[in-house]
């Protein structure tokens, strides 16, 4: 039977460690964001030698499951420390939190799909609106913060949204090395109580606060963005 | 001489789309350019401004020779800031307001301050009559007024020389004559103008010279009258009568 006590009970110890899913979500974001901005600017440049790397790169991340990439990035990053020290390099090998495993297989992994998400919004900018900002004599690159990037950015807000909420909900499987987040609390009450369907309808309802939480404050910031961009709450 | 071109050419892959040309335009002259589609008249335009790189020619603008082919980013900014380009398809700036896409070039391409461009902008706004939709968008605005305001945002801009770019050619019939009104009080106020357009009435009514374009070249140029009444070549009467049929 539901066991009712059993998961009021739980709710207040797995809500305490929503912080460590909202943490670790928003600084892979963060980084991620970093990163795509670098990729994006070193493909839609058509940088030598990079822009393939960059290109190769997106598409095998998109191409493969997050948590295959968290595996190899907890399993190949120390050994790639081990590397570097042998080849003279001051690196700590053990001890590599695996919080710090978790952030940067994440970062990788949001950077492919924040990238791709940046130029689709690129490229909905009609590009001859660059065109006359720079024969009203703007330089490019006034003509780039001007003109290109505001509407840019208004395009991909509704898309960042996705992601970010994306990116929460792939967090679920970060237990798997070791982090004790939602899923992980979860699971570790369930198996003291030997009762799954309450530890799991929690996990459930926190997460849709939380994603729900957050959907609306990129609503509201995209909002107030149009508005400042365009002046009208409808599509450009 | 205000603007003298020599030998301009460009190619795009095999394609030899101007090959070699010459033109001098004079303070205050309105050129007409007329000729088939695809003979290259956007792509001498956009490479007079610098949208396009040629291949060979030599651009001389207020005495000031340009090597087309390998301007220096400071001659391509200088260039651009001496001239203005109407669009087809107006290309206003879709986050700014009709009196922002005016003031824009003046403040971030003439530094000028802001209250300056906005009342320079208000101004070429009235002139064009469209001072109550100053805080319109483009999405807001029908393509005519679009179009004046993209003449205002070009004009404001005090040029040398303005290019237009058939101007009219993306507008609904009855919304042209108000496009060319304005066009034709520029010309009157001395404005030098380079005019690709397929309106013949217009050429024939405002144009000092008339030139006509075919296959990268020019064929033909004159008075309105020489080029319509007394066309000298071949090429030129057959594109005349084919667009008297159309008409
Ligand atoms: N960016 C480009 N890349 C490749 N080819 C181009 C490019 N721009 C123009 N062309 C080619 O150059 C030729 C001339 O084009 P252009 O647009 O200058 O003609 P046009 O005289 O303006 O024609 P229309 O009257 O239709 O506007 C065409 O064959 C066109 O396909
Ligand atoms: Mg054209």
């Amino acid at each position: 039977m539901f066991d009712s006590n059993f998961a009021l009970h739980s709710f207040p110890k797995i809500l305490s460690v929503a912080p460590t899913t909202i943490v670790l979500s928003i600084i892979a974001t963060i980084l991620g964001f970093i990163l795509a901005v670098l990729i994006v600017i070193v493909r839609e440049r058509n940088v030598k030698i990079l822009a393939p790397i960059a290109a190769l790169y997106v598409s095998f991340i998109r191409g493969t499951p997050i948590i295959v990439q968290m595996y190899v990035v907890y399993y190949g990053l120390p050994q790639l420390l081990v590397a570097l020290k042998h080849a003279g390099l001051d690196t700590s090998t053990n001890g590599l939190p695996a919080m710090l495993i978790a952030i940067l297989a994440y970062s990788f992994n949001a950077s492919a799909n924040i990238s791709e998400s940046i130029r689709s919004a690129y490229h909905s900018v009609d590009h001859r609106q660059y065109e006359a900002a720079v024969t009203v004599g703007m330089t490019p690159t006034r003509a780039m913060t001007r003109i290109v990037i505001p509407q840019l950015v208004a395009n991909f807000i509704p898309n960042f949204a996705n992601l970010f909420i994306d990116l929460i909900k792939d967090t679920a499987i970060v237990y798997n090395i070791g982090i004790v987040e939602i899923m992980a609390k979860a699971n570790i009450l369930s198996s003291i109580g030997f009762k799954y369907l309450e530890t799991y309808l929690d996990a459930l309802i926190i997460y849709i606060v939380i994603c729900w939480i957050f959907a609306k404050l990129f609503q509201v910031g995209e909002a107030i963005d149009r508005y400042h961009t365009f002046h009208t709450q409808d599509s450009i | 001489m205000l603007l003298e071109l020599k030998n301009l050419k460009k190619t795009f892959k095999n394609n030899h789309v101007l090959k070699g040309i010459d033109l001098a335009v004079k303070e205050g002259e309105v050129i007409a350019i007329i000729g088939p589609s695809g003979s290259g008249k956007t792509t001498m335009l956009r490479n007079i401004n610098f949208l396009e790189t040629a291949d060979a020619g030599t651009m001389t603008l207020r005495q000031k020779r340009i090597d087309m082919a390998a301007p220096t980013q400071e001659q391509v900014l200088w260039t651009r800031r001496h001239m203005a380009m109407v669009f087809q398809n107006y290309n206003l700036f879709k986050n700014k307001t009709a009196l922002e896409n005016i003031s824009e070039g003046l403040i971030f391409g003439q530094n000028k301050s802001k209250e300056e461009a906005e009342t320079l902008a208000s101004r070429a706004l009235d002139q064009v009559d469209l001072l109550d939709k100053k805080d319109f968008y483009p999405s807001q605005l029908s393509g005519g007024q679009q179009q004046r305001i993209g003449i205002a945002r070009a004009t404001v801009l005090n040029p040398d020389i303005v290019l237009f770019d058939e101007p009219t050619s993306a507008l609904d019939p009855e919304l042209v004559g108000t496009v060319l009104r304005d066009m034709k009080r520029l010309a009157e106020r001395g404005q030098t103008m380079i005019v690709v357009t397929h309106q013949m009435a217009f050429a024939r009514d405002v144009a000092d010279r008339v030139i006509f374009f075919a296959d990268g070249q020019i064929i033909e140029q004159g008075s309105a009258d020489d080029v319509f009444d007394h066309p000298q070549h071949e090429r030129t009467q057959r594109f005349l009568s084919a667009i008297a049929e159309d008409y």
